[in-house]
């Protein structure tokens, strides 16, 4: 589990409520702290409807980076004729820079637990599968000590609290590549095939594992839902975010709409001497900022007007030392190296967008590149299939929309300002860089 | 004019019949296929060329979405894939007559004689049927399948990921993608280092990652708030809490 970074008193505290527990896994503590409570509330008092209605009025929206509404899903779901359905608790945490997920699994595993067979009693599935990455090892040993609790008290099984429903919850270890975190790549890792995406519409939430509704939902958005149930106070309005700060890194619950510059504040500040160059926002298809952007709100819609994301919820500070342009190469390539392979425009298109990033670095960039990276990514993200390459071209777009200067440096001078990118010089009056005078 | 065309009547066949005249006497294009079949090298096999970028690089990412296209199973690929592992390529030459005969042979049943594959066959393909037995050869087994072969042989042998690929009736490119995408499979056999093996090995990736973006930081931001080897070592007492 990564350090949780300390949040000013006022922020809401909601996903990580009972992180302070002394043995998250205990099933009497959590019960009494309040687990389960929701659940108990959706079947005694709401009933499926009237639970999807709660998650609805409370505004509940999607926390695995798109955002989309949590209550359409379940309704979707529910409405849909067919004779199984399935609610799938997406905890892969893809981005291997960021372990929100992890942590939330790992410091409360019954809001988990508790959040996706609400989620399964309103949609009217009898199966969950928790998934989490296999490699997180603490996270899947304690997440299935934690159904083994619930199922020996009746919270989820056969008779779930005395209702006659039957939820079976059933803990998914899965590795992949980063591609298994996409929807519809971690449904068909479910069942053991290769993992490309599919085409949508149909939305998993129509036909999803097995052709059956399926509920994909991120473990950050079905824990919230116990505690919009029980009615707590901004219980719809957070979400973790992994900072990579200044001084200080850790996960931290921050409500939804805060400033950038609040959280990146939260990691401390930058070494003596320097001060901040950029903020990666998104992970790795997230954009690169400049600091005269930190008023932007934390927030789907706002990260998205200004060229990032929500993403992995991974914000990562970056000061004087670092270069955009390196940054941003090395963002891309890795973006290029996961993709899957199904789309030409991503398969190759992305990589063509990496080696522009790397020709940059390297001094080697040619007469128009700069020109075919603006006309190529517009032409990959216009004919995606899947989220990764419409996000694959942030970080590039983002280093030429907020730092041309250094970009033409790069690409006009075969120069690196800030001396990470070891750069052939084009010009032949200049000495290369580095070499001795 | 306009009455003139209302009333005189014919005057349209007249003019297609004129049309049809013009053409009959102009050269012929049409092509008598299959009468007169076309005038093509014998040894001709519609051989797959795959082409160079202007930068000399190969086109070809090894992604067989070709060979999972084609019906008839006539593509096969060799080189590093996506993931920058490589891939020894089995089958005889991307030959369209070759693989076409080998596909129907193996579709009816027969075994199918393969120099190329013969290279690898020093392998208990025994084991490899076993397992196949075990899951009643069903490819939708399949990532068990690929599991327990990699469990008998510490990684998964062309030979075998052939022998999967007959026996299942799923396309050899369909394993074959299987079985790059889940991060715990591999394609070699282990160092002899002792790097980590089977089920707990990362995917190297990741870890690269990682390592080049705190390397690109330069210091920049505290190490760690991931999952990385960049984290510092938990404190005991942490690490406790399992
Ligand atoms: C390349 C890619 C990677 C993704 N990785 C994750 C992930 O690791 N965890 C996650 O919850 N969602 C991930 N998503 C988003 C999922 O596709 C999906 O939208 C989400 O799990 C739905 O849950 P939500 O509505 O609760 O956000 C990813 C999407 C893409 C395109
Ligand atoms: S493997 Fe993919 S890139 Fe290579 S030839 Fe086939 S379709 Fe094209
Ligand atoms: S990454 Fe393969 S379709 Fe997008």
């Amino acid at each position: 589990m990564s350090a949780i970074l300390q949040t000013p008193k006022d922020w809401p505290s909601v996903l990580l409520a009972r992180a302070g527990a002394k043995d998250p896994g205990n099933i009497d503590e959590a019960v009494q702290s309040g687990a389960f409570d929701g659940l108990r509330r959706a079947i005694r008092e709401l009933g499926p409807e009237g639970t999807t209605a709660a998650v609805e009025a409370a505004g509940l929206r999607g926390r695995g980076g798109a955002g989309h509404p949590t209550a359409a899903k379940w309704r979707t779901a529910a409405g849909t004729e067919a004779r199984e359905r399935f609610v799938v608790a997406n905890g892969y945490g893809a981005d291997p820079a960021a372990s929100t997920d992890r942590t939330l699994i790992e410091a409360d595993p019954y809001a988990v637990i508790e959040g996706a067979t609400i989620a399964a009693f309103a949609a009217g599935a009898e199966q969950v599968f928790l998934s989490v990455r296999a490699t997180d090892t603490t996270a899947v040993t304690r997440l299935q000590a934690a159904v083994d609790a619930a199922s020996s008290r009746n919270f989820i099984g056969d008779d779930v609290l005395g209702s006659g429903r039957r939820i079976e919850v059933e803990v998914r270890p899965v590795q992949g590549a980063y591609m298994l975190g996409e929807e519809t790549v971690l449904l068909k890792a479910l069942d053991g095939k290769r993992g490309q995406p599919e085409q949508r519409p149909p939305h998993p939430a129509t036909r999803g594992f097995r052709n059956a509704p399926t509920v994909v939902q991120n473990v950050q958005t079905l824990a919230a839902v116990p505690a919009i149930l029980t009615g707590r106070k901004g219980a719809a309005g957070t979400i973790l975010v992994d900072l990579r700060g200044h001084e200080r890194s850790g996960v931290a619950e921050v409500p939804l709409g805060t400033p950038l510059r609040d959280i990146v504040e939260l990691g401390g500040k930058p070494a003596a001497g320097r001060k901040l160059k950029a903020v990666v926002v998104g992970g790795p298809t997230g954009g690169i900022l400049p600091p005269d952007q930190l008023d932007t709100a934390y927030s789907y819609e706002d990260l998205r007007a200004v060229g990032a994301h929500i993403g992995s919820g991974s914000v990562i500070v970056a000061d004087d030392r670092a270069c955009v342009v390196d940054l941003a190469r090395l963002l891309t390539r890795y973006a290029a190296d996961e993709a899957c392979g199904k789309t030409i425009p991503c398969r190759i298109g992305v990589r063509r967008l990496a080696e522009i990033g790397e020709r940059l670095s390297t001094g080697t960039s040619r007469g128009g590149d700069l020109g075919l990276l603006e006309d190529l990514a517009a032409d990959v993200v216009g004919s995606a299939l899947c989220d990764h390459e419409r996000l694959a071209t942030l970080p590039m777009m983002s280093g030429l929309r907020y730092f041309r200067d250094e970009v033409d440096a790069h690409y006009l001078r075969g120069d690196c300002p800030a001396g990470v990118c070891r750069t052939v010089r084009l010009a032949t009056d200049r000495a290369p860089v580095g070499a001795p005078a | 004019m306009e009455l003139l065309r209302a009333t005189v009547p014919g005057l349209g066949i007249v003019k297609g019949m004129a049309l049809t005249l013009r053409r009959f006497f102009e050269p012929k294009a049409t092509v008598m296929y299959p009468e007169m079949p076309p005038d093509i090298a014998t040894k001709f096999r519609g051989r797959l060329q795959l082409l160079y970028d202007e930068n000399g690089s190969l086109k070809c990412e090894t992604c067989f979405q070709c060979a999972q296209a084609c019906p008839i199973e006539c593509i096969d690929m060799g080189g590093m894939d996506t993931k920058g592992r490589f891939h020894v390529h089995w089958g005889p030459p991307e030959t369209y007559g070759e693989r076409r005969e080998e596909s129907a042979m193996r579709r009816s049943g027969r075994t199918v004689p393969d120099q190329a594959y013969e290279h690898f066959a020093s392998f208990d393909l025994d084991t490899v049927d076993e397992i196949l037995e075990g899951y009643d050869h069903d490819p939708k087994h399949m990532l068990q399948i690929l599991e327990a072969t990699q469990a008998a042989f510490g990684y998964l042998p062309v030979a075998a990921i052939k022998r999967i690929s007959e026996r299942t009736g799923a396309w050899y490119a369909m394993v074959y993608g299987t079985a790059t995408f889940y991060g715990h499979l591999r394609f070699e056999p282990p160092t002899a280092g002792g790097g980590p093996v089977g089920v707990a090995a990362r995917r190297p990736s990741d870890d690269g990652y990682v390592t080049a973006l705190g390397a690109s930081l330069g210091g920049g931001s505290a190490a760690g708030g991931a999952d990385s080897a960049a984290r510092p070592p938990r404190s005991p007492k942490k690490g406790r809490v399992q």
